[in-house]
């Protein structure tokens, strides 16, 4: 298989550059020979609980969300765009059977690279190994800030906190799964959106 | 509870090897030149080992004792992590970003804990060959914990939560006060006490 072309996966070095040091010779060289494209239709799944997960996401293109099923119903825990990390990490990692599923909401097309070639890609040097280091520790630290939002923050603070930081999201995603990602009653959720033109008209 | 000095240096180490071989092989070697960037820190019974809105200095890991970290909410404080032997403890958050911790630390038990200070740290990771990949590995783990545990809370009833913790960990409902372990767990205090009965119940029957 051929590698993609710079202009395909630029979003993905302009990504890791945030975190250490990168240039586009070196993404070339370590990198690029390890990247797949995936392209998913809308509802597709790519990857379904009980398999293990076996590739890192970098979404070039869509939306995607990761969810768990609760008897019945679905349990969103995340809802990604363009330029973000999405994979069944604890699975990924530990290679056991996902507890998660990844849904495409969009047509989407993902960068992936599989779990052996990513060890092989972040084991051929330090430079490599810095960087998945600083990504890892990253997505840890959203992780737990998260968490800690979900704990300290009533309903109401999270929505606000939400919208104003993700305005994208609140025009692309349908509703029922923000308010299941921000664990509001679809109703309540509902009942929050006159907030926003209240918040709007506060900050004219 | 015996003090640091009383504990033979190698028996240290050896705890320390296996706990790391577990993310990769280590030498002898190696081991010693790790340990020469971390420090030994005790703290009594009840002593706060990081405040809330103070930057975390250290990453630890707890060779004796117990720390728990919680939050301190206005009605309530939720307890985040129990912290034992070999288990890895720090305020995230603060410690990577460098930011005011959200959370306390605090020894339950008199705790022997072996910490890296952050600029040790850094340097061990320019220094030390190995440091890097280490430390990948160690962030991959906390992650898989956290999740491991995150996917418990939401799949088991109460009850199979209560069993499964208990279970693994029978010597915490004495060294922990119920509260915290109630917390710990996400359950309600009357419904912990009543939950008790399953584990003395079990263990008679044993």
């Amino acid at each position: 298989m051929p590698t993609p072309g710079m202009n395909t996966v630029k979003p993905f070095l302009n990504y890791l550059q945030k975190f250490g040091k990168i240039s586009e010779t070196e993404f070339n060289q370590w990198i690029n020979p390890y990247i797949k494209l995936r392209k998913f239709e809308k509802k597709d799944l790519i990857t379904k609980a009980g398999e293990v997960e076996n590739y890192f996401n970098f979404i070039l293109e869509g939306l995607v969300r990761k969810f768990y099923l609760k008897g019945k119903s679905e349990i969103n825990t995340q809802i990604s765009l363009e330029n973000h990390i999405i994979h069944s990490q604890e699975s990924f990692h530990s290679r056991t059977p996902s507890e998660y599923s990844i849904e495409a909401l969009e047509p989407s097309t993902l960068l992936s690279i599989s779990y052996d070639d990513l060890e092989r890609a972040l084991s051929s040097n330090m430079q490599m190994e810095h960087l998945g280091r600083k990504v890892i520790t990253f997505t840890l630290v959203l992780k737990d800030k998260w968490q800690m939002q979900m704990v300290k923050l009533s309903p109401r603070e999270r929505f606000l906190h939400f919208v104003s930081h993700n305005p994208e999201l609140m025009q692309r995603v349908p509703q029922k799964f923000l308010a299941s990602f921000l664990n509001i009653k679809p109703e309540t959720f509902s009942r929050y959106k006159h907030l926003i033109k209240a918040y709007s008209k506060s900050l004219n | 509870m015996k003090k640091v000095n009383d504990i033979p240096k190698s028996i240290i180490t050896e705890k320390l090897a296996m706990l790391l071989n577990a993310f990769m092989p280590i030498s002898e070697i190696e081991l010693q030149e790790l340990l020469s960037y971390c420090e030994y820190r005790h703290f009594d019974k009840g002593a706060i080992i990081t405040h809330e809105g103070e930057t975390e200095q250290y990453m630890n890991i707890v060779l004796q004792g117990l720390v728990v970290k919680y939050l301190k909410l206005e009605h309530h404080t939720p307890v985040l992590q129990l912290a034992v032997e070999n288990n890895i403890v720090t305020s995230e958050i603060s410690f990577l970003m460098r930011t005011p911790s959200q959370v306390f630390l605090e020894a339950l038990e008199p705790t022997l804990l072996l910490s890296l200070r952050f600029d040790k740290r850094q340097q061990l990771l320019n220094d030390f060959p190995k440091g890097e990949v280490l430390s990948r590995k160690i962030m991959e783990a906390m992650y898989v914990r956290k999740d491991e545990r995150k996917n418990r809370m939401k799949k088991l009833t109460i009850r199979e939560q209560f069993l499964y913790y208990l279970n693994r960990n029978p010597d915490m409902l004495q060294r922990v006060p119920q509260k915290y372990l109630a917390s710990y767990l996400n359950i309600k205090p009357e419904t912990f006490s009543r939950l008790k009965h399953l584990v003395a119940k079990k263990s008679k029957r044993a």
